[in-house]
């Protein structure tokens, strides 16, 4: 196949950027999208210029990375999908690509498209997190908890912090993955002593990021790698209302 | 955490907005509820009488009042997030989503919700302003005498077709806040639950949706054709 590849290329974070288009060409339909940037930048690297500075580690979906908003979409178009998973079947021969970084106050430019994400490790660190004495581990049936309480606190944890939520919201809210993390501290017993303490000091981190607020669209449900689920969202409102009312 | 810093904080606005809506909400059920009266071929009795009554009851005047510092507190609350939202990404996508993602209405809620207000403000002076302070004729219907002839003052405003077209302009923005709004603000009080999730889409979508917008368009409309 040949493509039209639209790259948003930016020196730094002072820097306005701008788009930059590249052809490329004997792109196979196994490739990973990221694998077509490898060998666009490889192409580069020999002319002489600057290679697309990009996020990526795992390569297979559960690291968080590879930050790309791709023709709109975060991650391109594939439901559940990071852009390390996404392949080029899902494009045809003389499609134009737009790849543009996650746009957001919170999530400053680094280079091309590459961000900042320390503002998700912020947000963890106002309480993301159960304080407790080390020493031996404790058997792991010690306290009974109920199952469909341990599955739904184990699908949050699935969240891989990616971002795409923040990427794909209108209003650039960091609320799902927020939730996430909250959730799958609420919902067992470990979470429970730093509950209400925990739930307002991460929002009110996550409002302090600059990070916009809800407004239940969905988009962010609709894009997430690992199928959060907005019921994560309501979770938290209800956290931070009792939590609100009850605290002094 | 204090009241103040509780209502600071994007949840705590969110709440407040929400509350703010559900009140409206109920006030339009309320609302519709009365004004159905309009349509009835009595002359204005079972309405004028049903204004009277609203107009006087110390109760209902206090509720009265309160609603329009709720509309405003809604208003500029919710303004203010759409303010912060907007600064949450100052370098825009140069490729959007489109409806893929989300609804498009409910990415319309402040441009709605300004219509909205845009329409409330001509209402209020168009009948309110009227009723309280304005100088209209009065009727006396047996034991109900002297009252405020509030039909005769709708009848004729509802003559004009620039008025009825804003009026149903008014309830196609109330539609679409709705069917997004009262979902959104069931969310926003942690209310998401399997069992309830189908009740509640329907009551948003069908009642405050389509039933409530439909039953205000209705009464401009019919006045309307009844007088040409
Ligand atoms: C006066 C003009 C109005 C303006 C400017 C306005 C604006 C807004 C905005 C910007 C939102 C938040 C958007 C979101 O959460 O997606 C909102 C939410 C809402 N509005 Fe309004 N609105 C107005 C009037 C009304 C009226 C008349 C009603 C009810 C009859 C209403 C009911 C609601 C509800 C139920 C919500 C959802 C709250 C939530 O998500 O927690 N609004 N409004
Ligand atoms: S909630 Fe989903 S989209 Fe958001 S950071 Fe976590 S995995 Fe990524
Ligand atoms: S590179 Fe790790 S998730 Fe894509």
């Amino acid at each position: 196949m040949k493509l039209t590849l639209k790259v948003w290329r930016q020196q730094n974070s002072q820097e306005k950027g701008r788009f930059e288009t590249y052809q490329v060409s004997d792109v196979s339909k196994d490739m990973s999208f990221l694998e077509v940037f490898d060998v666009l930048n490889e192409r580069l690297i020999n002319e002489g210029k600057d290679p697309i500075a990009f996020d990526h580690d795992c390569r297979e979906g559960i690291c968080g990375m590879c930050s790309m908003y791709i023709n709109g979409r975060a991650h391109g178009p594939w439901d559940e999908t990071t852009t390390c998973q996404l392949h080029m079947r899902a494009y045809n021969d003389g499609d134009t690509i737009v790849v543009e970084p996650w746009r957001a106050a919170a999530f400053p430019v680094i280079k091309d498209l590459t961000v900042d994400r320390t503002a998700f490790d912020r947000i963890i660190q106002a309480g993301g997190y159960i304080s407790v004495n080390t020493g031996n581990a404790v058997d792991a049936n010690a306290i009974p908890i109920d199952k469909h309480d341990a599955d739904a606190a184990f699908a949050a944890a699935a969240c891989i912090g990616c971002g795409a939520c923040v990427a794909a919201c209108k209003n650039s809210s960091a609320m799902l993955f927020t939730s996430a993390k909250v959730s799958q501290l609420a919902l067992l017993p470990q979470g429970h002593p730093e509950r209400k303490q925990r739930a307002l000091n991460m929002v009110a981190q996550m409002d302090k990021e600059g990070f916009g607020s809800c407004t239940n669209t969905g988009a962010c449900e609709a894009e997430c790698p690992k199928g959060i689920s907005l019921t994560n969202i309501a979770r938290l409102n209800r956290e931070v209302l009792v939590a609100g009312l009850s605290s002094e | 955490m204090k009241w103040s810093q509780f209502f600071n904080t994007s949840i705590g606005k969110k709440l407040l907005v929400g509350a703010t809506g559900f009140f409206l909400c109920a006030f339009v059920i309320v609302h519709l509820a009365g004004n159905i009266s309009l349509l009835k071929d009595d002359g204005g009795e079972a309405f004028n009488t049903y204004a009277a009554f609203m107009g006087h009851n110390g109760f209902i005047q206090f509720l009265a009042w309160g609603l329009k510092v709720i509309i405003l507190l809604h208003a500029i609350i919710a303004i203010v997030l759409t303010v912060q939202n907007q600064r949450a990404r100052p370098v825009k996508y140069a490729v959007k989503p489109g409806n893929k993602t989300s609804s498009w209405y409910s990415r319309q809620m402040a441009v709605m919700g300004s219509i909205l207000f845009i329409f409330l403000v001509i209402h209020l002076s168009q009948f309110w302003w009227a009723m309280h302070y304005g100088d209209i004729g009065t009727v006396s219907y047996g034991a109900v005498t002297e009252v405020g002839n509030l039909y005769e003052v709708v009848y004729a405003g509802f003559a004009q077709l620039w008025i009825v077209v804003l009026y149903v302009l008014g309830m196609i923005a109330l539609s679409f806040h709705l069917i997004h709004g009262f979902k959104s603000a069931c969310q926003t009080f942690g209310l998401n639950h399997k069992k309830y999730n189908g009740i509640l889409n329907f009551i948003g979508i069908y009642l405050f949706g389509i039933l409530i917008p439909v039953g205000f368009a209705v009464i401009p409309v019919v006045i309307y054709l009844k007088q040409i």
